[in-house]
């Protein structure tokens, strides 16, 4: 077994110039020293070379698709990946001696890279009241203390149910049907806050809530776009496809504040060329827009689009797929004919002619496929940015043909899986009848709590019980202070959990650690082995099946966490066969595929190798929108500013975390090493504020409320983002987004785009 | 480009005939160049060949469909190697005219074909006869894709477009 880290690691902060390129031999030697680091040569090896590939592992990081069965690599996975999953296949453990040694108020001051080091946790512990020790408590009862939690309730909506995308299908069916059989849609998850603005808008618009490309259209794209989002940190998989993609002719627009490496180039470690060449350029245009203005740069070439139309009738737009597929095209056109320049290049930071660049681009290719990730989502104008970028899709006809397409790019390995199978807190009438007609109790229909209608109702004490599937809602969620305060109402907090996280020590007066199995390891019921099924971002489901021991014989799957709980809470009423779907998920399946539409026949098809390709409305010519076809939208935002003295500031992971796990206080993609307290301005900002290299901050938000969030002792770092725009890491920079200010219509939080001022801690330094 | 057009007169009715055309996975039990079809979406198909030792793999791109009329195909790439379409024609209640153009550049999978003068029109011709031994062998299409295809799209009907058959609710 590993030793863990015992105190925080003490690193001065020291910069380099940013990279300029991703991935290439450096990623390869980082991955391998994390991974050995965490465990024996031997376990790395079984989990790298089963990871992403038929029958394997499914990496529990992004959501990247994975290649065809036949086309994948050996080595199937990335640097974060590698990361990730040896991070799971560690060899520490989080032990009763450990909690014996740290009371729940000193792991509460700790960081969340140190927590996440530790360990995996090994057995059920219990915080009781009035205690700042968790203790060992048997699954028993444990599972009879949160269903006499629950059975006591007012009102079965003084419960939440919250998952992380980490969760399998099976786990995520068993949980909302057991948070339905209990009478509450109270299932915020992950997904209402990174894509919740993609499934709006594409929804509305298209009549989809996913994406509409697969990796073949990727890769016979004429032009892809790639907005606010990094796959070299983020996705880096997605980096394969570009570089294939580039292979094949495509052109790359990168659209984005930071100029990050791997919109740049890429240097792929798997081949020659990558290894001693100098890889493929990502980006052939970059456009260095400013946060949140991406609504205006689409406004604009829409424009340009319909400019040129009246320039060369009947060439630049697909007037038959406008006229056959399309709803709402003259309202549209007239609004953005309207649209004035100087609001568009005040909002993006660009010039006209570079607007003008990328429309010749865009009229040079029949194929054309728009990437995006949370750089669009988590903005208050993210529901009509995402619906203007699909009025662009639609003008020239580029979705449902090969090449074309609508992609948002999800970060969590299940997040869409999980949406899938029923969580969600505002589930149509047509699944939830599904539902009935499968289990013979009527679900309830008043649409349930997101994740931050969750954080007020227990703010305003109307939720009692917390269970969180996975993940770390604590510090995924905005206002972290709010949060923080909000969840200690709570009269019972558990956490279905392999490895510790702040969510364990910012608790509900009685807290229950449940520790459960990983995605690496071998899952044992009662008919014999288990593997579990997951949906990736380009809609196919497959596969999973761990290879590892379990990290203690304690462990249970979160399927038998979910079964067992809801037994003891619900008894026989409804009659639903919990003992059988912990003894066999091929039961959980067989009512999957009664109950969710495309899952048919579901247990024999999801065996094929690659799994089910789920079919995507969009490109079968259905628009399920109630409309019946495509609708071309009028957008309109307030312009997202900061006033005089102030910056726009948007939250990033490093390139060393996933999620709210940073595994080092290194970020080499950016040059920052030894520090994740660092605010990164550009360098005509630090003048302008009277700011210098290294100088210690307080970042300041600002909000109507006047509530001071404030995140102290920041340092600031010269770097080359947009003009009026700072970036900074989350999940420490959470504290700053107001749980109100959240995305038009997903309701979700803006951790991209909130105002904020850098105020001087100390006098500034002398110059070295 | 190389320029090919063979036809070949099949004794099924056209309806049968142009079924089975739709069924790609079945290729490879008919025509010997053909070692892999894989139909990734619609509009979208995967082969893999083989012309003596030579393997090649391309993507297709159905660009428009017409069931018991016609089919034309492009491949993807950078520079497309070949287009082509193969048109169905009722001669008699239970006869069908099937006729495949071809143009062909002389790079990637289909390359060959175009490299030796005659080889195209060869393997085409042998190609088109496997069809015609198959399906009338069988008397039956194995299976049935009749949508309809225009510029690379798959075009519904209004009362098609009102169902579908996969979950639609927002994905966040």
């Amino acid at each position: 077994m590993k030793n863990a880290p015992g105190e925080e690691p003490d690193e001065a902060l020291t910069v380099t110039p940013p990279k300029e390129w991703a991935a290439g031999v450096p990623a390869v030697a980082h991955a391998l020293e994390y991974s050995l680091a965490e465990t024996s040569p031997l376990r790395a090896g079984r989990t790298l070379l089963t990871m992403n590939q038929v029958d394997g592992i499914d990496c529990p990081g992004c959501a990247w698709a994975d290649p065809a069965p036949g086309h994948r690599h050996r080595n199937e996975y990335c640097e974060n990946g590698a990361k990730h999953i040896n991070d799971e296949a560690t060899t520490r453990r989080v032990t009763a001696d450990f909690f014996r040694g740290h009371p729940v108020s000193e792991l509460a001051r700790r960081s969340d890279a140190w927590l996440n080091q530790q360990g995996r946790l090994t057995e059920p512990m219990v915080k009781r009241p009035g205690s700042d020790f968790y203790e060992p408590i048997s699954w028993s009862d444990a599972f009879g203390l949160m269903a006499e939690e629950l059975t006591s309730l007012d009102s079965p909506d003084q419960a939440v149910f919250y998952t992380s995308g980490r969760a399998s299908n099976e786990a995520a069916f068993v949980l909302q049907l057991f948070a339905r059989a209990l009478g509450t849609n109270n299932l915020p998850d992950c997904s209402n806050m990174c894509h919740e603005s993609s499934g709006y808008a594409l929804h509305e618009t298209l009549g989809t809530g996913k994406g509409t490309v697969s990796l073949h259209d990727l890769h016979h794209a004429d032009l892809i776009f790639l907005v606010g989002q990094n796959p070299g940190s983020n996705h880096p998989r997605q980096l394969s496809a570009l570089e294939q993609a580039k292979r094949n002719g495509a052109r790359i627009i990168a659209v984005n504040p930071l100029p990050e490496a791997g919109l740049l180039r890429f240097r792929n470690p798997q081949k020659p060329r990558g290894v001693i060449g100098p890889g493929v350029r990502i980006a052939d245009r970059f456009l260095h827009l400013r946060a949140g203005g991406d609504l205006a740069l689409f406004q604009g070439l829409n424009r340009l689009l319909l400019e040129a139309e009246e320039a060369r009738p009947g060439e630049v737009l697909d007037h038959d797929f406008i006229r056959s597929d399309t709803s709402g095209f003259d309202e549209f056109a007239a609004h953005v004919r309207g649209v004035g320049w100087s609001d568009v290049l005040a909002a993006t930071g660009l010039t006209r002619e570079e607007i003008e660049q990328v429309r010749d681009e865009v009229l040079a290719s029949e194929r054309v496929v728009v990437c995006w990730a949370m750089g669009i989502t988590q903005h208050r104008h993210a529901v009509p940015t995402i619906r203007e970028i699909v009025n662009f899709l639609l003008l020239r006809g580029n979705v449902g043909r090969a090449g074309t397409g609508a992609c948002p790019v999800r970060g969590h390995s299940n997040v869409q899986g999980d949406r899938t199978v029923g969580i969600w807190e505002q589930m149509p009438d047509s699944f939830l009848d599904a539902l009935q007609a499968e289990f013979g109790f009527d679900p309830p229909r008043a649409h349930g709590l997101d994740s931050v209608k969750a954080i007020k109702a227990m703010r305003e004490g109307r939720v009692r019980f917390f269970l969180g599937l996975a993940g770390n809602f604590v510090r995924a969620a905005p206002d972290s202070t709010v949060t923080e305060e909000a969840v200690r109402t709570c009269r019972l907090t558990a956490h279905i959990s392999t490895k510790l996280n702040r969510s364990h020590t910012v608790c509900g007066r009685t807290a229950l650690i449940l520790p459960t199995l990983g995605r690496t390891e071998r899952d044992m019921q009662a008919s014999g082995e288990q593997f579990v099924t997951v949906e990736n971002s380009m809609s196919e489901v497959h596969t999973s099946r761990g290879r590892l021991e379990p990290a203690s014989p304690l462990l249970l799957s979160e399927v038998a966490i979910l079964s067992r709980l809801a037994r003891r809470t619900l008894g026989g009423t409804p009659d639903i066969p919990w003992e059988q779907f912990e003894a066999d998920y091929g039961a959980i399946r067989d009512r999957i595929s009664r109950v969710v539409p495309g899952l048919h026949d579901y247990n024999r098809r999801v065996t094929r190798p690659g799994g089910i390709p789920l079919t995507n409305p969009v490109n079968e010519g259905v628009y399920a929108n109630g409309v019946g076809r495509a609708l071309f939208t009028r957008n309109t935002a307030e312009r997202l500013q900061a006033p005089e003295g102030h910056l726009l500031l948007q939250s990033m992971r490093s390139h060393d975390q996933w999620n709210t796990v940073p595994y080092s206080d290194n970020d080499r993609y950016r040059g920052i090493h030894g520090s994740r307290r660092v605010v990164l301005v550009n360098p005509d900002d630090m003048a302008e504020l009277g700011l210098a290299d290294r100088q210690n901050v307080d970042l300041v938000s600002v909000w109507a409320d006047d509530v001071v969030r404030r995140a102290e002792d920041f340092r600031v770092i010269p770097y080359p983002t947009a003009r009026g725009c700072a970036a900074a890491y989350y999940p420490e920079t959470n504290l700053l987004v107001p749980l109100e200010s959240v995305a038009e219509n997903s309701n979700q939080p803006t951790y991209k785009g909130i105002v904020v001022r850098l105020e001087p801690r100390t006098p500034r330094p002398m110059p070295s | 480009m190389h320029s090919v057009e063979e036809t070949v007169e099949i004794a099924v009715p056209v309806r049968t005939a142009y079924n089975q055309w739709t069924q790609f996975k079945s290729f490879p039990r008919f025509m010997t160049t053909v070692r892999k079809v894989d139909q990734i979406k619609p509009s979208l198909t995967s082969w893999t060949l083989a012309l003596g030792p030579v393997h090649g793999v391309f993507e297709a791109e159905i660009v428009e469909q017409e069931p018991d009329s016609h089919l034309v195909w492009r491949s993807l790439g950078q520079r497309p190697a070949h287009r082509g379409e193969v048109v169905f024609e009722a001669v008699a209640v239970d006869r069908t005219q099937v006729t495949v153009r071809m143009e062909i550049a002389a790079r990637g999978a289909t390359g060959l074909l175009a490299g030796v003068p005659k080889v195209a029109g060869r393997v085409v011709r042998g190609e088109l006869r496997g069809f015609k031994e198959y399906i009338e062998g069988l008397g039956a299409e194995s299976g049935a894709w009749r949508g309809t295809i225009r510029n690379g799209r798959l075009r519904r009907t209004h009362e098609e477009r009102q169902a579908s058959g996969v979950p639609c609710w927002p994905v966040g």
